[in-house]
């Protein structure tokens, strides 16, 4: 260790750091979903809650008649199928894909479930607001925390 | 027989009335001489002017894309989905042989909800990736047009040529073989302008125009013109006018 290393004091790991409110904002979280409609809030929290499913359903919405493998599917949204496999599946899952046998292939498509797509359109729309996107990515973000 | 008429007029002339119901078609040309807007046209005509309903199997374009090319040409294809009379189907051409040659897939189904009569395949290039034998490519090729004719469908198959301008490349053997006719999109150097050329070079079991005609894209989609008149050497992209070829045959001897 240098000598001006010891002057250092020495580092310790910190403490979780407590993620107290700043004064005067409260809970910025909170106050964010607030004005949230609380349809899409849910569909947000409970079912696109990662970037991967939220690129999967803008991909399903604007290609509603898509069906294909995985490993195509990962292409078409510009990401590696071993990255995607897990939210791919929650959202089948989710009763937002159906996985169906093509053969010895198994593909994926939207479903025909016509109120789930009704909540995916009504999450779609919302999210063309930028806004609304803000907030959702925040929402995402500390979701990956 | 009753022919599956494109809606293009110069074209429909050059076919002899219209391609043959139920048959593989398949559109050969270099990027961006119009073979998707050829597809396109031929199915948006068919269903509004011949009330055939249609599919368009796309292995590259987004459905989105489609929607906006064919916006450009005043062709709302969005409405015709919603109207049950089109599907823009994303998909590979994997799954889609897979789907077609079992029972009970996806796209069979769809053809069957909306009543397809029609199907564009864009393209068909994408095939070359299911395998590099030539034999098993041609026997996968000749099983998906056999399913495409089993649900009734007229296709219109795409298929990418390398050569921009220049000599004319053989034939893709495996696909030329297996469709029952074959048009060749090219482009022509005259006067220093590109313009476009159009060849029916194959209808089987029928009659067709042999000679070579100009084409235009334009803002209604593809117009085919008059044929090439006093050149010759229109297909090898560099077309000489036919006294210069007389001169050079004859008179420099």
């Amino acid at each position: 260790m240098s000598d001006s290393d010891s002057n250092l004091p020495e580092w310790q790991p910190s403490q979780p750091r407590k993620r107290s409110p700043l004064p005067g904002t409260g809970d910025l979280s909170r106050r964010l979903m607030d004005d949230m409609d609380p349809e899409v809030l849910e569909f947000l929290k409970t079912t696109v809650n990662s970037f991967i499913k939220w690129d999967l359903v803008i991909f399903f919405f604007e290609n509603p008649h898509t069906t294909d493998t995985i490993d195509n599917i990962a292409r078409y949204i510009g990401r590696d199928a071993t990255v995607i496999k897990a939210d791919l599946e929650d959202l089948v899952r989710a009763g937002v894909l159906d996985q169906h046998a093509s053969g010895t292939l198994t593909v994926y498509s939207l479903t025909k479930d016509v109120q789930v797509r009704e909540k995916i359109k009504h999450f779609v729309s919302a999210s063309d607001d930028r806004q609304f996107r803000v907030k959702a990515i925040y929402h995402l973000i500390r979701g990956t925390r | 027989m009753e022919r599956v008429k494109t809606g293009i007029a110069g074209l429909d002339e050059m076919l002899g009335g219209g391609f043959l119901p139920q048959a593989a078609n398949l559109v050969e040309g270099a990027p961006g001489t119009g073979k998707s807007t050829l597809g396109m046209q031929f199915i948006y005509n068919g269903i509004t002017q011949f009330n055939q309903p249609g599919l368009i199997l796309t292995f590259e374009e987004f459905a989105q894309q489609y929607h906006d090319d064919a916006a450009n040409f005043g062709w709302d294809l969005r409405a015709l989905e919603q109207a049950n009379k089109l599907r823009v189907i994303m998909t590979s051409p994997e799954v889609s042989y897979s789907d077609l040659g079992g029972v009970d897939g996806r796209i069979q189904a769809m053809i069957k909800e909306i009543g397809a009569q029609r199907i564009l395949v864009d393209s068909l290039s994408h095939f070359d990736r299911l395998s590099e034998d030539p034999v098993v490519r041609r026997g996968i090729l000749y099983g998906f047009i056999n399913s495409l004719k089993r649900e009734g469908l007229t296709s219109l198959l795409t298929r990418e040529s390398n050569a921009l301008i220049g000599e004319l490349e053989s034939p893709e053997e495996d696909v030329a073989f297996v469709a029952d006719s074959y048009l060749l999109l090219r482009y022509v150097e005259i006067e220093s302008a590109i313009r476009k050329a159009l060849l029916v070079l194959k209808l089987r079991g029928s009659d067709h125009a042999k000679d070579i005609r100009q084409y235009e894209i334009t803002r209604n989609g593809i117009e085919v013109q008059s044929k090439f008149e006093g050149r010759e050497g229109i297909m090898s992209g560099s077309p000489r006018r036919m006294a210069d070829s007389f001169v050079e045959a004859f008179v420099r001897r």
